[in-house]
């Protein structure tokens, strides 16, 4: 019953979403599509609303992925520093002034793409070192590499300009503001195309839950489906975290909300982490436009303001 | 039929087993004191770790079986079991050794869960279907592994230590169904449990000194025992019937 309500209460909140912000829009001049009302609403609040729905849908099922193949509740990209590598590389990138395109592609979505799929192969390479028993090193690795890159984006920070600085405070920050259609199609893209190759090898994964080489015995090619699933997880982040900045805590509340709702096995749960993660950051993202501030809230100060609490419960209770 | 060809394997910096050739040719138990390389052996014979020389199964390196067909020829049940899926019930998790049988995209098919029944049904563990995975006692994980393995529907089954975290009852429990195995699997032993061993009557290979020595019988003796193992045996007192 409770779950019905949490639906109907996302769908509410998706429905009333785009009418909320700053400027107040009037229903008839957006259906008759007249003056600048209706241009807020279908060039800034709808696109914001698809955006925000795939960010939290990556969000939420790459946190599920890492969870998973890494068995740990704690392990998310955003715990192991692939959202910070794709901050630091988005933020040399704003450093550089390169707010051109190189190949095709805007050069800070490039710079925040490699700085995600670096650090995940520098982290693939460094777990050879370590036993598979040893997973909590893995992590500590991740928040060393986090600090490391903090570090280094605060040089990148004073080596910068006051606009420069602007642009990477902002974004570091996290926002889910967009122009146009554009982005929101990207980002729709790659979060069906990762939903979709997840729920693909969901048999795959529940093995791989067990452990790697539980699951190669039972006829999992192990080393290239874990592969495959992080660097496809490590690629969305990283396009991601490109263009809003670094968002933290998604992947970590909610596939565990969704395990809570839904006492099922992970294949069971891969396309409800997916919608719960679209529609649970599209209501954090509603509050921060509904808050009476004097400029808009970043989202990522809210969901690190439900997210930190949760964290700290959550480590609490695995030692019970 | 499992040969070894110059078989050298490492546990760590230590050489545990050197330059070893043999041939398998039917049920066995390996035995040997700790450290002695038993486990190492097993995972070498799964391609779970790395080793030199060569492994052949059936007359095909290991190393060339694709995963599937791996399955299908080996099944490997482990002393014990992590699992992190909280939620992942005994049906559920016996279901999953059908994998490289699924022919079905989208899901196990009736024939696939009929065998996982059947299984659970022979291992007596019905009753707990429903259950999940962490609520079971080490006796019911041991025989849920089994269940597992026995959907693979292999030709040789490899147990590591079968009966280490278990009282004696379980013990005698699971040490009659590997018996009854023996009809219709090659059975790969591996263990400390002597009463095990002497029950269900497999050759033994003893791994000393990087080194395997093989015994068809004379093996249970307390003479024998003693020399290998450096403790004083007086007449196994536990007898399984």
């Amino acid at each position: 019953m409770s779950k019905k309500l949490i639906w109907l209460f996302f769908i509410l909140v998706t429905i009333i979403a785009p009418f909320v912000g700053s400027v107040d829009l009037h229903v008839n001049n957006i259906i008759n599509f007249k003056g600048f009302e209706a241009q807020i609403f279908y060039d800034i609040r709808l696109p914001r609303v698809v955006y925000t729905f795939f960010a939290g849908s990556i969000l939420g099922i790459t946190g599920l992925v890492f969870q998973t193949l890494f068995r740990n509740a704690l392990m998310t990209p955003y715990t192991l520093g692939i959202s910070s590598g794709a901050t630091l590389g988005a933020g040399i990138a704003i450093k550089l002034g390169l707010s051109s395109m190189l190949f095709g592609i805007a050069a800070v979505s490039l710079f925040g793409f490699l700085g995600a799929m670096f650090t995940i192969f520098l982290l693939l390479y460094l777990s050879r070192f370590l036993q598979s028993s040893q997973q909590i090193s893995l992590l500590l690795l991740g928040i060393a590499l986090s600090l490391f890159y903090s570090a280094a984006l605060m040089i990148v920070f004073y080596l910068g300009t006051s606009i420069q600085n602007d642009m990477l405070i902002r974004f570091t920050m996290g926002s889910l503001s967009v122009i146009g259609w554009e982005n929101p199609i990207l980002l729709a893209v790659i979060g069906g195309f990762t939903t979709l190759i997840v729920y693909l090898y969901r048999f795959e994964l529940q093995l791989l839950s067990l452990s790697n080489e539980s699951a190669e015995l039972k006829g999992v090619n192990s080393k290239k489906i874990t592969l495959i699933l992080l660097i496809l997880s490590s690629f969305a982040i990283g396009i991601l975290v490109s263009i809003s900045g670094p968002i933290g805590f998604v992947g970590l509340i909610v596939p565990h909300m969704v395990s809570k709702l839904y006492p099922f096995t992970i294949q069971k749960r891969i396309l409800t982490t997916s919608l719960f993660g679209g529609f649970f950051l599209l209501f954090c993202d509603t509050v921060t436009r509904i808050m009476p501030t004097q400029s808009e809230l970043p989202i990522g100060i809210i969901t690190a303001l439900i997210g930190g609490p949760f964290f700290i419960t959550l480590i609490i209770k695995r030692h019970k | 039929m499992i040969e070894l060809h110059a078989l050298t394997c490492n546990y760590g910096e230590k050489v545990v087993l050197e330059d070893l050739t043999l041939s398998i040719a039917s049920h066995i138990s390996i035995l040997g004191a700790n450290g002695s390389g038993k486990s190492t052996l097993a995972k070498a014979i799964c391609d779970m770790i790395g080793y030199n020389g060569n492994i052949i199964v059936d007359g095909k390196n290991i190393q060339k079986y694709a995963p599937k067909e791996k399955a299908k020829k080996i099944a490997y049940i482990p002393t014990k079991l992590d699992v992190y899926d909280e939620f992942l019930t005994l049906e559920e998790f016996v279901l999953l050794g059908r994998f490289a049988h699924k022919k079905n995209f989208f899901d196990y098919s009736t024939q696939d869960k009929k065998i996982a029944e059947k299984k659970m049904a022979f291992l007596n563990l019905s009753h707990l279907k429903k259950h999940t995975l962490s609520s079971l006692s080490s006796g019911e994980t041991a025989l849920a592994l089994i269940a597992q393995a026995l959907t693979q529907e292999s030709e040789i089954i490899i147990f590591d230590e079968p009966t280490a975290n278990l009282d004696p009852k379980n013990s005698k429990i699971i040490a009659s169904h590997i018996k009854n195995l023996k009809q219709t699997h090659q059975t790969v032993v591996i263990t400390h449990d002597i009463h095990l061993a002497r029950f269900i009557n497999n050759n033994i290979l003893f791994l000393q000194e990087k080194q395997a020595l093989y015994f068809e019988n004379n093996f249970f003796t307390d003479e024998n025992l003693s020399r290998l193992y450096g403790v004083k045996f007086s007449a196994l007192e536990i007898v399984y019937e």
